[in-house]
């Protein structure tokens, strides 16, 4: 018994060396900020002065500050009008893509195209399009409509932001549903166009439940990249975050809360783990909800 | 060879709590704050986006500096103008902050107070007499008793407007408004001749213009903030009869100084302050602006202009404090501020420089022109921004700002509200 015990106890070497580099990146960029964020979340650090422990104060202080609240209101609504949109639109992209027809090629390149370019360049394009004197108010002058606060108005702003979101992941989308068109059998579709199926309900009734894994992924994903924006709004918004501020999501708070010589690194630590928080909770729902349209 | 689970946990532990044990802002181990010892040894100096332009500038002046004194060794770094306080403050907290540090008032007030800014009345109060009394008092910090920064260069800048714009107002070009009045008036016109499509100005009124306009910003003993009087509610008031007469460019609320400065650059706006610097700017981007620019003094109504202050702070952790003390002070003397003066559209804050002929005899040029007025003007510039205003503050005024012209609260309630959200800030600050 002796002589087995403690080989049971001891576990070889090579493994751990192997997994040492993965460990120490894990362990320094992931595990450390996420640890030094939660307790953090419980002082009143800030940038160069340590702080000192202070209980829930800060999440209290979160309760009674409007613009926690009104960063809560944008993320919200940035998932709820942009998770739809890049479920249901890359996957009709997808279908439209996957013909077999001359220069077909170039369309999946051109739809993919904003997924490599620099959101900073991409966000600021947008801002000289809709500008007072963009291209696009122009457009719409000429046509009668006058100009449109796209970059003044609270609510415009946001949905141009969200619209610049959704174009540009429409083609990192639309990649993952080609790759699970693809897993799509032939037979079905063929058997029912035989039983008189027509495209839209082969659409509802073959493609959607093949593919529902999929737009589960999609949907969760995209509504965890929903709920933590900043580069689009912050490009859009300005730093102050739109007009009088109303137009900052979370994360965006964050930044201007915890960042800078005078930055209040306790108070940002708390918003961010309601941002984290709030995320898992959003997983969790997508994934539940999955689980019980499954049973 | 095997290891235990224990002794894999425990180096676990030590990955994890290790780093946590360098949170903390500089340290224990800083230097001394004596000058006076013998200048040698090695010492970085971190400039603020100047390398690009400057650098054969920058490169003589530290050569020069090797020569006067051997054994020293100048390591020269230089930070883009973006993120330059998140630079310093990731420098600052990590405790690898430069000896040697490019600074505006506003980021030596933070670096003060965690004691990592040097107090230069200490340790190189016999310099003083050298620099204009208000450019050296501009890196004071109220609540303490020290000054944070050597003084270098200083800016301040005319208002641009565009004469082409004010012809087709019916305004009259060649007499541009004088007063704020003047001003609020001639935006008024210029809205209602063009039907809204051209406005006058592209910013909202930042914390430097309430103190142009003459409003206290902060109470004597500057503890608590005081804008919200009846003057600031005044200024806020003609805003928003500006705004709601699209007078200011509608995405004012959402502008930043670049993007006002884009706006006037395409002509979409009619006046916009601006520096010496800005002249060639129009000459190479905008023909057809810089042909019809015009020219006028920056607006006040306290007879003092507003003016942009550079520093030079010595790290109070430096292990070569004579060293950096020395060199900071090379970088900001008389002869060093004044050549760099004539390479570039900056002025010295040393006593007596603005009196140099290149500061005061006109050539004809627009350029001169301009430098001359600027170089008058700063001789009782004030640099309205107090040091203690912060980015969050700021951030604060604008907001409650946009909320006054779009009508949500009134003046006086947005100023309140400011005023309010500022003082927890400053108390937050220490």
């Amino acid at each position: 018994m002796s002589s087995v015990t403690p080989v049971r106890r001891q576990l070889p070497v090579s493994p751990w060396l192997f997994a040492a580099p993965g460990l120490l990146i894990t362990g320094a960029f992931i595990l450390y900020p996420f640890v030094s964020t939660l307790i953090n979340a419980f002082t009143d650090r800030r940038t160069l002065i340590p702080g000192e422990f202070v209980g829930l104060a800060n999440f209290r202080e979160l309760l009674n500050d409007d613009m926690f609240w009104v960063g809560l209101r944008n993320s919200t609504l940035y998932v709820v009008g942009v998770v739809p949109a890049l479920v249901i639109l890359p996957l009709l992209l997808a279908l439209l893509v996957q013909k077999n027809i001359p220069g077909i090629t170039f369309f999946r390149s051109a739809f993919y195209t904003p997924v490599v370019a620099s959101i900073v360049v991409v966000g600021l394009i947008w801002v000289w399009l809709l500008d007072e004197r963009g291209l696009v108010n122009s457009l719409l002058e000429t046509i009668g409509v006058g100009r449109v606060g796209f970059l003044s108005d609270q609510w415009l702003l946001l949905l141009s932001a969200m619209a610049v979101t959704v174009w540009k992941g429409l083609g990192y989308y639309m990649i993952i549903y080609l790759a699970a068109l693809a897993n799509v059998p032939r037979e079905l579709h063929e058997a029912a166009a035989v039983d008189g199926a027509g495209a839209v309900r082969r659409f509802l009734t073959v493609t959607v439940p093949a593919v529902r894994s999929t737009m589960v992924l999609v949907g969760a994903l995209s509504s965890v990249a929903a709920f933590k924006v900043f580069s689009e709004v912050y490009l859009m918004a300005g730093p102050s975050g739109g007009p009088a501020g109303e137009d900052t999501t979370l994360v965006m708070l964050v930044q201007r809360t915890g960042t800078g010589l005078t930055g209040r690194v306790g108070y940002a630590s708390a918003i961010s783990v309601v941002v984290f928080v709030v995320t898992v909770a959003l997983m969790l729902l997508v994934l539940r909800a999955d689980r019980r349209d499954e049973s | 060879m095997p290891v235990s689970r224990r002794a894999l946990a425990a180096a676990f532990a030590v990955c994890v709590v290790l780093p946590l044990s360098a949170c903390g802002s500089g340290g224990g181990d800083g230097g001394t704050a004596d000058a006076s010892g013998k200048v040698e040894g090695d010492i970085t100096f971190q400039t603020w986006n100047l390398r690009a332009n400057f650098k054969d500038y920058f490169e003589g002046v530290i050569a020069d500096f090797e020569k006067k004194y051997p054994g020293t060794d100048v390591k020269w770094i230089d930070q883009p103008a973006e993120g330059y306080a998140d630079k310093i403050s990731a420098d600052a907290a990590g405790g690898t902050l430069p000896d040697v540090v490019n600074v505006s008032p506003d980021l030596v007030a933070p670096l003060a107070e965690a004691g990592l800014a040097l107090d230069l009345d200490k340790a190189a109060g016999q310099y003083k007499k050298e620099y204009l009394e208000g450019a050296w008092a501009s890196h004071r910090i109220p609540g303490t008793t020290g000054t944070y920064a050597f003084p270098w260069y200083l800016n301040t800048g005319p208002l641009f407007y565009n004469k082409s714009l004010f012809k087709e107002a019916g305004l009259d070009p060649d007499q541009p408004p004088k007063t704020y009045d003047e001003v609020f008036s001639a935006a008024l016109k210029m809205a209602k001749e063009t039907d809204g499509k051209v406005a006058t100005l592209a910013n909202v009124p930042t914390i430097e213009d309430f103190g142009r306009y003459g409003v206290e910003l902060m109470n004597k003993e500057g503890t608590a903030f005081a804008f919200n009087d009846a003057k600031g509610v005044e200024l806020l008031t003609k805003y928003k009869e500006l705004y709601d007469a699209k007078a200011l460019d509608p995405q004012a609320l959402t502008a930043t100084p670049e993007s006002s400065g884009r706006k006037f650059l395409t002509e979409a706006v009619a006046m916009n302050p601006g520096s010496a610097l800005d002249l060639g700017n129009f000459k190479k981007q905008a023909p057809n602006l810089y042909k019809n620019i015009g020219i006028t003094d920056q607006i006040t109504s306290t007879g003092h202009v507003n003016m942009y202050v550079m520093g030079v702070m010595v790290n109070a952790q430096t292990k070569r404090t004579p060293a950096a003390v020395a060199f900071a002070h090379f970088v900001t003397d008389a002869e060093r501020q004044m050549s760099f003066a004539k390479q570039v559209a900056i002025f010295p804050s040393t006593a007596g420089s603005l009196d140099d002929p290149y500061f005061t005899k006109e050539d004809g040029t627009d350029e001169t022109r301009v430098r001359i007025a600027a170089a008058k003007s700063l001789k009782d510039a004030v640099n309205y921004t107090p040091v203690l205003f912060s980015e969050q503050m700021k951030t604060e005024l604008r907001n409650e700002v946009a909320k006054a012209l779009q009508g949500k609260q009134s003046p006086k309630q947005a100023l309140d509200n400011a005023v309010e959200a500022c003082d927890r800030l400053l108390r937050q600050q220490g």
